[in-house]
């Protein structure tokens, strides 16, 4: 009779998604390792801009790290493969929902460019909120959906209640969708978030003409391992994030030095 | 038909907001004086009418209570009172200024027969403090002259012509100049041209007097244009206690969606477009419309989409005194595809399209879109947002992915700006990139750029704007942006504007 009810139980903590929770690789293993696999699905995330400025530079690590963890949703994702089965499971859209001042403040996202990333831009859903409450309440709502595969919130600065936050992470890990919080701005308050980063644009590796995309990508925390910060390149011929471990060609304050003040 | 004449609209509507003291006459300019336009019982019974000097009116009782007249008012109350009527039948016209039309036909059963429902919409119309008249008739010219000038609350049904016979010739709609005319040859009833000649008549007054002739007696048809468009698929229910909760609400809209699935399953439609009609036994009439992405049929989803519709109202729903009767239509319906069941994906879109219609319902679906590629070069109007309740399929990108591998196009910006935003902008050669430039208020240090993409201007139009040159620029700190040039140098020679930069965009 134990035996049968520790079965039971086991099944029940199989399916909320309390034992183990899947794992979506980054294709950086310096940044796997750290993440334990890698990014965990089913949870919250909260990527923050180093300034403002830098809003875009973290909405396109967002891109990437979906580009890099979600097969489904890029461009290059055949259909059905030998026309057999079409996994009736594969969850293929992205919700973006945005407070209409972060887009009034740093544009509108733009198909051509999402595509540059890799991403099918039609499997993109916009909202657009005039309330913050809006805002948590469509992430919400979406992340129950089970065709969602990623739900980026985008706000601009100030607080966030804590409720909704522990609120989204629980949909989501309910839900195993992957949910993106991008703020402006990093912020302190406390959060239920399974990592955050803080990322801003670096400088390019050539002085002529703008190279790849590079961001410096600094995790603050991470629940399930160690924090570090990293420069990474997206590589735009095969489509994934790798390390940029040269030397940097310039004097330029890429890296992330916790003890100095980042302007 | 029904004509329902609501003879004191403009005095009834002030009377309703406030207390009477003295004769009320609503009063209105006509050229440059200023004349009585609608007057209430008690100053007819003085002796005043429509049409009079306000100077005169006045000199003859000093008393009276004038008000400016407010076509605008008067109009949104006849609206409001035609909304209301849609509880006796959907085929409601308004007869501008101050009467409406009803199709009863088919409807009058509900209530118990014809007269039921006269006695049900009078007591109706007594409680809320209008004066009117009404008449049914099998045509609406005959209903209107019975209104008009006939006696109250008449009814012909077959026996037009002999209703109409003894009534005065305005009560056909004709023209004043008309009726002096056909006065002066003496004839002065309906009953007096009815049996005359045609061709005479038709010769000397128009072919309007025999016209309108035809329409009241039914040997011409007159068609009625309904202010709503009528819904192809109605269910409703009265009840015999208002109701007020807004879980109530809910529960008869799933109810009534029930009666509707039927009726929809029957023709093999799905509704795209419902709307929930409540009205308050006040006369205050509520309608609550709801989109969707796909035809749908389901109750339990168009609760759903009535649950995220009515929490944006809150306390807006306001139900006074409760509601005594509400109404589901549909207002657009369109064949429901085939059911598709377990074959790959299909549960996946729907639950989409049910998510997709809960955030449209809630945050409008102007607030829910899906990008769209556009076919036209100029990057502003390369794609567009459309609700994501109206696009299906790739919306272009297949196209556009196509376009982008043949003509190699450039990296796009991730975020583009509503509008390119003007920027101070030093560059070292005319045509170059600019070596810095400051944009809202922050001076970049360029240290890397790509360009110039040049991108023409919609030279066949002329709003099309001048020719742009793209940059891709990187400062200092690593922030990439997407910078333009409006203007060519070499055109300045041709009296061309002085170029200037622009932001557009940024990059990751």
């Amino acid at each position: 009779m134990i035996t049968e009810l520790r079965q039971r139980l086991l099944a029940l903590q199989q399916t909320s998604g309390i034992e183990g929770p899947g794992t979506l690789s980054l294709g950086v293993p310096a940044l796997d390792t750290v993440l334990g696999g890698g990014l965990v699905h089913g949870a919250l995330h909260e990527i923050a801009a180093r300034g403002e400025a830098h809003v875009p530079a973290a909405v396109g690590f967002a891109l990437g790290v979906i580009a890099s963890s979600c097969p489904a949703l890029c461009r290059a994702f055949k259909e059905d493969v030998d026309g057999r089965d079409k996994p009736d499971h594969v969850r293929r859209t992205v919700l973006w929902v945005a407070e209409d001042m972060a887009l009034a403040e740093s544009g509108a996202p733009h198909g051509a460019g999402i595509d540059d990333f890799g991403l099918a831009s039609e499997r993109l859903v916009m909202v657009t909120t005039a309330h913050r409450r809006d805002l948590l309440w469509a992430m919400e709502e979406a992340l129950h959906c089970r065709a969602v595969s990623v739900v980026i919130g985008e706000m601009r600065a100030g607080g966030i209640d804590g409720v909704a936050v522990r609120r989204l992470s629980l949909a989501a890990a309910d839900s195993g969708a992957l949910a993106l919080l991008l703020r402006a701005t990093p912020s302190s308050d406390a959060s239920t978030a399974a990592t955050r980063w803080i990322v801003g644009a670096a400088p390019s590796m050539t002085r002529h003409s703008p190279s790849a995309p590079r961001f410096a990508v600094h995790l603050g925390r991470n629940r399930y391992g160690p924090v570090g910060s990293w420069i990474l390149e997206w590589s735009d011929s095969d489509e994934r994030f790798i390390l940029a471990t040269h030397a940097q060609p310039m004097a330029a304050p890429a890296l992330y030095r916790s003890h100095r003040q980042v302007a | 038909m029904l004509n329902l004449w609501l003879r004191r609209l403009s005095t009834d509507r002030i009377a309703r907001s406030r207390k009477l003291s003295a004769p009320l006459v609503v009063t209105g300019k006509c050229g440059n004086a200023e004349v009585l336009t609608a007057v209430d019982d008690a100053s007819e019974r003085l002796g005043l009418a429509p049409g009079l000097a306000l100077a005169q009116a006045r000199a003859m009782h000093p008393g009276i209570d004038t008000v400016p007249e407010d076509a605008e008012a008067d109009a949104t109350l006849l609206e409001s009172i035609a909304d209301w009527c849609l509880r006796y039948t959907p085929l409601v016209a308004c007869d501008a200024p101050d009467g409406l039309v009803l199709d009863i036909s088919g409807c009058a059963h509900l209530y118990g027969g014809e007269r039921e429902l006269v006695v049900d919409l009078g007591g109706r119309l007594e409680n809320a403090g209008f004066a009117y008249s009404l008449a049914i008739a099998g045509t609406i010219g005959a209903a209107w002259a019975a209104a008009h000038y006939g006696e109250p609350a008449s009814y012909a049904c077959g026996e037009e012509l002999t209703m109409l016979a003894p009534l005065p010739l305005s009560a056909l709609r004709l023209p004043p100049v008309t009726v002096v005319g056909l006065a002066r040859v003496g004839l002065k009833r309906i009953g007096d041209i009815a049996d005359q000649p045609r061709a005479p008549l038709t010769a000397r007054f128009g072919a309007e007097v025999l016209r309108q002739l035809d329409r009241a007696l039914g040997h011409e048809h007159e068609p009625l244009t309904p202010r709503l468009p009528v819904a192809p698929y109605v269910a409703e229910q009265r009840f015999a206690e208002p109701i007020a909760r807004e879980e109530d609400v809910l529960t008869i809209t799933a109810r009534l969606a029930r009666q509707l699935q039927f009726a929809l399953e029957r023709r093999g439609d799905g509704a795209r477009r419902i709307e929930l009609t409540l009205f308050r036994t006040d006369g205050v009439v509520r309608r609550i419309a709801a989109g969707t992405s796909r035809p749908l049929r389901d109750p339990d989803d168009i609760r759903a989409l009535f649950v995220e519709r009515l929490a944006v109202f809150a306390d807006a729903l306001d139900p006074g005194f409760g509601f005594d009767m509400a109404r589901l239509s549909v207002i657009v319906a369109e064949p429901f595809p085939p059911e598709q069941i377990g074959i790959g994906g299909g549960e996946n879109a729907a639950e989409l399209c049910r998510l997709v219609d809960r955030l449209s319902a809630r945050l409008g679906s102007r607030r829910v879109r899906r990008l769209v590629a556009q076919d036209s070069h100029i990057p502003e109007l390369a794609e567009t947002v459309l609700p994501a309740q109206v696009v299906n399929g790739d919306a272009g990108w297949n196209a556009f992915r196509q376009y982008r591998k043949e003509a190699k196009l450039p990296p796009r910006p991730l975020r583009l700006l509503a509008r390119p935003e003007p920027i101070r902008a030093v560059a070292e050669v005319p045509d170059g990139p600019p070596l810095r430039f400051r944009w809202r208020r922050a001076l970049h240090e360029v240290i890397a750029a790509e360009g110039p993409e040049r991108i023409e201007g919609a030279w066949w139009s002329e709003h099309g704007g001048p020719a742009r040159d793209y940059f891709r620029v990187e400062d200092k700190s690593g922030l990439r942006f997407w910078l333009f040039r409006a203007g060519l140098y070499r055109d300045l020679a041709q009296g061309a504007a002085t170029p200037s930069w622009f932001l557009h965009g940024t990059f990751a």
